[in-house]
């Protein structure tokens, strides 16, 4: 009687796990370009394949200073290295490069 | 002492049900007129998508908050805030009724006060929950908890108060401690009307969690629906509207309805065909 709770449970968990190992190797892939990885906070240019809604706004901004926007890229200061692995982990982050700021 | 007698004759297996697929195909047909209505009616209606979207402006719409990530991440924060504010409520609701079902002080002293409390509605709460606990999930979980709170206590304080109790006699005369007698027979007595307390719960606090996202959240479905409208791109209300429908047909079907027949057939009061008598 509970086997449809239990596969339910077993198929949404599958499904996550698979949404976070695919967040994981994207992540892999965009940041390999930066490689090695700065270990303190620095300045990249995040591009998206659409121009970022306040959604993608408000996500950037908690994870540094977002100081502009062009088109379909974002300008972000002061990113930490955790912050920015978060950022990689988003599929609908197309890639990432490192900014002089200026 | 594991089971009642009244579940006796529960464990006749239930007669498989006929044409499941049958009624399926006839809901999928429903859907599917009920689309193709909205969809020829479009040009008839005449108005732009703002007032009116088609139908495949709301699949559009639909597509795009995924490839943007907005849906999935809106999604997990909704069903997350629904979570916490559901298993908390839920326990503070069982918690509560079996006190109050079991003590007869603690129900004098708190039936008017729950009495008071049930008559205001979560809506009345949330700006109050806004000034002391800001915008944000705080104010949503106890929203929540609010919501799923009273209908899981009544149900647990009948379920508590209905006991047969020859068999809380019986454990008794036996040498059983409060405890035993709660934990053997109360509990495992009052669990059918625990799980019915569940379900109504879970269904109001969906409803509460839309109107608290919309009032006091930046994510979340019920956000989508009010910065959709908002925002004047009416297909992604709807497409909130229809996610938030599904998830909670989801929800019971997957969850509650399972577990609410199996705790009914393994420890309440049924008839041959598994209903509640």
């Amino acid at each position: 009687m509970l086997k449809l709770p239990l596969t339910a449970t077993i198929t949404i968990l599958a499904v996550l796990l698979v949404y976070f190992a695919a967040g994981a190797l994207g992540a892999q892939r965009k940041l390999a370009p930066l490689a090695p990885l700065s270990d303190t906070r620095a300045n990249y240019r995040v591009a998206l394949d659409f121009p970022p809604e306040r959604f993608h706004q408000l996500f950037l901004q908690d994870k540094g200073r977002m100081v502009g926007v062009h088109g379909n890229v974002v300008d972000m200061m002061d990113v930490e290295p955790a912050a920015l692995r978060d950022i990689a982990r988003q599929y609908w982050v197309s890639s990432i490069e490192r900014w002089s700021g200026r | 002492m594991s089971t009642l007698p009244a579940t006796a004759a529960l464990t006749a297996p239930r007669r498989p049900r006929r044409g499941g697929a049958a009624r399926a195909a006839k809901g999928a047909l429903g859907v599917l007129l009920l689309l193709a209505a909205w969809q020829l009616s479009v040009p008839l209606v005449g108005l732009g998508p703002y007032f009116y979207p088609a139908p495949s402006d709301v699949i559009a719409a639909f597509g795009e908050l995924i490839r943007k990530g907005i849906l999935p991440s809106y999604l997990g924060d909704s069903l997350w805030r629904y979570l916490v504010g559901l298993s908390a409520g839920a326990t503070l609701g069982i918690a509560g009724g079996v006190l109050i079902g079991i003590n007869r002080r603690a129900s004098l002293m708190l039936s008017p006060l729950l009495t008071f409390m049930f008559a205001i509605v979560e809506v009345a709460w949330i700006p109050i929950f806004v000034i002391w606990f800001g915008y944000g999930v705080k104010t949503i979980v106890l929203t929540l908890i609010y919501v799923v709170f009273f209908p899981v206590l009544y149900n647990t304080l009948l379920g508590v108060r209905t006991a047969p109790q020859i068999l809380v006699n019986a454990v008794r005369s036996l040498g059983a401690s409060r405890l035993q007698v709660l934990r053997l027979v109360i509990l495992p007595s009052a669990l059918p009307n625990i799980i019915t307390g569940l379900r109504v719960g879970a269904g109001f606090a969906f409803r509460g969690l839309v109107f608290a996202e919309i009032v006091a959240a930046k994510s979340g479905i019920g956000y989508l629906i009010f910065e959709g409208t908002e925002s004047h791109q009416t297909a992604r209300t709807i497409v909130g509207m229809i996610v938030m429908g599904l998830l909670w047909l989801a929800i019971d079907q997957l969850y509650l309805r399972p577990i609410e027949r199996a705790t009914i057939q393994r420890w309440g009061l049924t008839t041959e065909a598994g209903e509640r008598a």
